[in-house]
């Protein structure tokens, strides 16, 4: 990775902890997510009539990953942003009616070239945590920022 | 999908899939819809957006890409258990094309503390481009 | 000799792969009958002087060397043997970085730099030829094969070697562990060290070759 040096954004925000939402997982949500993305697996549809016990597809937290307030970093490049990478790490079983609470913090921002320029990468570490504050998964994301293709 | 695929029986360099599918405009809907009841036109569900925005035609979501890749581990076997997963997403993916979605196992713990292992995974186009890629810690169970 | 000329670990970005990985993956590939004998870390923009891969790299014979990917005004530069004298003029940081400067410097204090991927858009070093940039009188070769290139960029690499008379050099550009070893450069003399591969590189005893798969 490269300094950020050169690249304006608000550094006040690097590693500090902000909560930045609580959702509710409803039976339709791990429903609605395992059939869109083509699950097979009886453990996240439950039997044919989506009756039965069900556990959410490892990766659900992503159903809250727009629409979530992250702090606005400030950052002065780019006209468009593209979610970059993800690595999620499956820490307990989420089920129906879970509330989780998700709580992130910038970890990093850097500038680098490729096919498409040049390109700044923020980097968030996210944790989401159960309402017996048991946490489920632990969430890396990166965002990339450059300008459209012309 | 394999049934009750055990931690003996797998080794470094083994293949999972291919499997190969495509994510379609409806796919892509329903994916949005699960989170927004009102679904507004965006880079994901409209051509003319994602044009705006630069590219020819609208995109699968990050978000969706990652599940797909999850799948090619858990649909391996019934017995894995994704422990992590963890994906670079190199372009962009359109709707309704060719996709081949593949995995091999890469490291498996020896030590005896863990039947843990590490797999490449990767989403490639038609023109062999790696789309996403990325790698995947699963747990199996020991033989019973 | 078979060498991999450029690899990323985790210590890059956008790398999943460990050393460790890498090197299991290369006993994979051995029992397998693909002839491999090491590979070169080409990191993104950063040089780790103090990182030893020797001991690792000397339990499984394969040899492992450190090198680096830079971001330039020109494109992307693979940089072989990096001294103390080329980090200290260089900020490898800097995505803007002259990429005449960095082969002066290398040339100057031991080192070499080829232009990676040359025939990729936006950072091939082809396309800024093409769009009139000069200089450059000392690079001699460039990559000529690349295991992550999409449609039409190894060929634009080709036409680039045809048209300068450069010598190519070949690297998986792994990112993943499966990936290494994709394509290699075969050396007609043992390399051992990084000032090895510096003299044989600017020699010119080598070729480019891609694995069978």
């Amino acid at each position: 990775m490269t300094t950020d040096e050169g690249i304006v954004y608000d550094r006040s925000l690097l590693g500090v902890e902000t909560h930045i939402g609580t959702f509710e997982l409803t039976r339709e949500m791990i429903l609605g997510f395992a059939k869109s993305t083509g699950e097979t697996n009886p453990r996240y549809l439950g039997d044919d009539n989506g009756a039965g016990d069900v556990v959410a597809p490892p990766t659900i937290c992503n159903v809250f990953v727009s629409g979530v307030s992250r702090p606005d970093i400030k950052l002065e490049f780019g006209e468009i942003g593209f979610f970059a990478g993800q690595s999620i790490e499956c820490k307990a079983e989420i089920r129906p009616g879970d509330v989780l609470s998700a709580s992130t913090k910038l970890d990093n921002v850097y500038a680098k070239t490729g096919r498409s320029g040049k390109m700044v990468f923020a980097v968030w570490e996210t944790q989401f945590r159960n309402q017996d504050d048991v946490t489920v998964a632990l969430v890396t994301e990166s965002f990339v920022r450059r300008n459209k293709n012309r | 999908m394999k049934k009750n695929l055990y931690f003996e029986d797998v080794e470094i360099g083994d293949d999972i899939g291919p499997i190969k599918r495509s994510v379609t405009d409806e796919d892509v809907i329903e994916f949005v819809s699960v989170r927004e009841t009102e679904i507004t036109p965006s880079r994901f569900t409209s051509n003319e957006v994602a044009n705006s925005e630069g590219m020819p035609e609208a995109i699968v979501p990050g978000p969706m890409n990652i599940a797909l890749m999850s799948q090619i581990l858990t649909d391996w076997s019934d017995t894995v258990c994704l422990l992590k997963i963890d994906v670079v997403f190199r372009q962009t993916v359109p709707h309704n094309t060719d996709l081949t979605f593949s995995g091999i196992v890469t490291d498996k713990d020896e030590t005896g503390n863990s039947t843990k292992l590490e797999c490449d995974v990767v989403m490639e186009n038609s023109d062999a481009v790696k789309l996403v890629i990325g790698t995947g810690v699963i747990a199996l169970p020991n033989k019973p | 000799m078979l060498l991999d000329l450029h690899t990323h670990s985790v210590a890059s970005d956008d790398s999943r792969a460990t050393v460790e990985q890498y090197i299991k993956w290369v006993n994979v590939l051995r029992r397998k009958g693909k002839p491999i004998d090491g590979f070169v870390l080409t990191e993104h923009r950063q040089f780790d002087h103090d990182v030893d891969y020797t001991s690792l790299a000397s339990d499984d014979g394969i040899v492992i060397l450190k090198g680096a990917e830079l971001d330039t005004d020109t494109g992307h530069f693979l940089v072989y043997g990096i001294s103390e004298q080329i980090t200290e003029n260089l900020n490898f940081s800097d995505v803007n970085m002259s990429a005449q400067n960095l082969v002066d410097i290398c040339d100057t204090y031991g080192g070499i730099a080829i232009p990676a991927h040359p025939g990729r858009a936006g950072i091939g070093f082809a396309e800024y030829l093409d769009s009139g940039v000069t200089g450059f009188e000392t690079v001699k070769s460039v990559e000529q094969l690349n295991g992550s290139n999409r449609p039409g960029e190894g060929e634009k690499a080709e036409s680039l070697i045809k048209a300068k008379g450069y010598l190519g050099t070949g690297g998986s550009d792994a990112h993943i562990v499966s990936a290494i070893g994709i394509c290699m450069t075969s050396f007609d003399k043992e390399i051992k060290n990084e000032s090895d591969l510096v003299q044989e590189l600017r020699h010119g005893r080598f070729t480019a070759v891609r694995l069978e798969s």
